[in-house]
């Protein structure tokens, strides 16, 4: 097999002249960033408030937030975003779905979707995991802070809460690095992350060896970064005296 | 102080109390016995609302447990609690372990919090390990900070499930010498606990408790001369064998 290498590719312009495909990788890089990380707010938001609803002792609550779990995590990634970004937007009540697409420039319309898709998404796991930290954790920890006068709310939030999330660091980290990955459904939609531009990249020089050599790397790198970040929350969040502590 | 009337509880079809009733005058000590799934400890969870009751009535310092309107969070806060397995908070430091509830419950500032928590725990003689954490002192230790913690809340009475029963034989002293001080010293206390020689020393009354029903409610000296019944006999005889 004869394949011409050229690495050089990457510091030539592309065809509109005003960036060159390194330009390219490196705008894919940060909107597959920014996305990522305005969804993992959402997901870390929304699935500790689902996993707190999980656990309380009210049917009502805890029944919601249970089909909430199942809804989002048993229908496929990209199903869920083709229903954010092309149905939701038709059945919108109140003119929201014409002022989505209308008053949004297409590039917005897509991030906001897939914002919103991967951050609904993640979320139903992180309820699960933070719900398992809370039932992890000995029963006697709940009476004791209601004994002490805490109502259940601070119960939670004094006594429950930062113990469950110390437990699921290591869960809670595959859920974020899961989050940089399942970004790359959302070129599907026509978003130009990482992975749209990588192939891209394919399209306009053809040497897809590079290019897609470059998407990895690229990935890999912000995993590694992800991970070096969740490990030094891990370790400076150690209980003293307790399991994995000192 | 604690009146506990006609109370019954059950797990769907499962009976776990029927018709206990039973009082605790202010500055009494009653020490709750029996074998293992006999209800005591679920009936010490029903006086401050952490196990809610079907049927009967139990009032603390007047007010009523079982009624839907009353402020439970409101009520336990005055009525201290001590459990089995410490439950001191591991992500707190010991400080902390005294003076959380105090702040953000009866509002207390941090310097007022931080001198009564320091203060009890020199009673309990762990001043030295105020900066540590609760998975750095052994069991005994961690039991007498969880008093100093409950102490810390100015209770109006104490309730005891089962204080000793975790720890190791050696530790078992150094928690009931601060549980003989504190009744000594006139708190009201309701302790379930299988330590007979607290019982002796301290107990004004012995309630034995069967299979979900009071079987006995008398005074220390009555209960351990002549046990009414043939089941708190064959309980006695069991444990004080041994």
């Amino acid at each position: 097999m004869s394949y011409n290498w050229n690495w050089g590719i990457f510091g030539n312009p592309v065809p509109t002249g005003d960036t060159t495909y390194l330009g390219w990788m490196l705008s894919g890089l940060q909107t597959t960033v920014l996305l990522s990380l305005s969804a993992w707010v959402i997901a870390l938001a929304l699935g500790s408030l689902m996993g707190v609803l999980r656990t309380v002792p009210h049917k009502g609550l805890s029944g919601i937030a249970a089909a909430y779990v199942e809804v989002f995590r048993n229908i496929p990634l990209l199903v869920q975003l083709f229903i954010w970004y092309f149905v939701l937007p038709e059945v919108l009540p109140f003119g929201l779905g014409e002022r989505f697409k209308q008053d949004l420039d297409p590039v917005t319309q897509q991030f906001v979707s897939a914002m919103v898709c991967l951050g609904f998404f993640t979320s139903a796991r992180v309820c699960e995991q933070v719900r398992s930290g809370i039932n992890a954790l000995p029963r006697g920890q709940k009476n004791a802070g209601l004994a002490l006068g805490f109502t259940l709310p601070q119960t939670y939030r004094y006594v429950l809460l930062p113990m469950a999330f110390r437990l699921v660091v290591p869960p809670l980290t595959s859920e974020f690095l899961n989050i940089f990955k399942n970004s790359a459904v959302c070129s599907t939609i026509g978003l130009l992350e990482l992975a749209a531009q990588g192939r891209q990249l394919v399209d306009y020089t053809a040497q897809p060896y590079e290019s897609f050599i470059a998407v990895t790397v690229l990935y890999l790198i912000i995993n590694i970064v992800v991970m070096l970040l969740m490990r030094v929350i891990e370790t400076r969040s150690r209980v003293p005296g307790y399991i994995g502590g000192k | 102080m604690i009146t506990i009337e006609k109370v019954s509880k059950h797990y769907g079809s499962f009976q776990v109390l029927t018709d206990c009733s039973t009082r605790v005058a202010k500055g009494e000590v009653v020490v709750v016995c029996g074998p293992s799934g006999s209800g005591k400890s679920t009936l010490i969870k029903c006086v401050n609302g952490l196990e809610p009751f079907q049927a009967g009535t139990i009032t603390v310092n007047g007010v009523s447990v079982g009624d839907p309107k009353t402020n439970l969070s409101k009520l336990r806060s005055h009525v201290g609690m001590v459990f089995q397995h410490f439950e001191l908070f591991p992500h707190m430091s010991i400080t902390d372990n005294l003076t959380i509830a105090q702040e953000k419950v009866l509002g207390r500032n941090k310097d007022e919090a931080r001198d009564k928590g320091l203060k009890l725990l020199d009673r309990v003689g762990l001043k030295a390990h105020a900066a540590k954490f609760p998975g750095q002192l052994s069991g005994g230790q961690q039991q007498r900070v969880a008093i100093a913690r409950a102490l810390a809340m100015d209770p109006i009475c104490m309730l005891f499930d089962e204080p000793t029963s975790a720890l190791d034989p050696e530790m078992i002293n150094e928690v009931l010498d601060v549980m003989v001080e504190l009744a000594q010293e006139g708190m009201t206390m309701m302790c379930v606990t299988h330590e007979m020689g607290f019982a002796r020393k301290v107990a004004n009354r012995v309630i034995f408790m069967d299979k979900g029903q009071i079987v006995e409610d008398d005074s220390k000296d009555a209960f351990f001369g002549a046990p009414r019944s043939e089941r708190a006999r064959q309980f006695l005889a069991k444990i004080l064998q041994h």
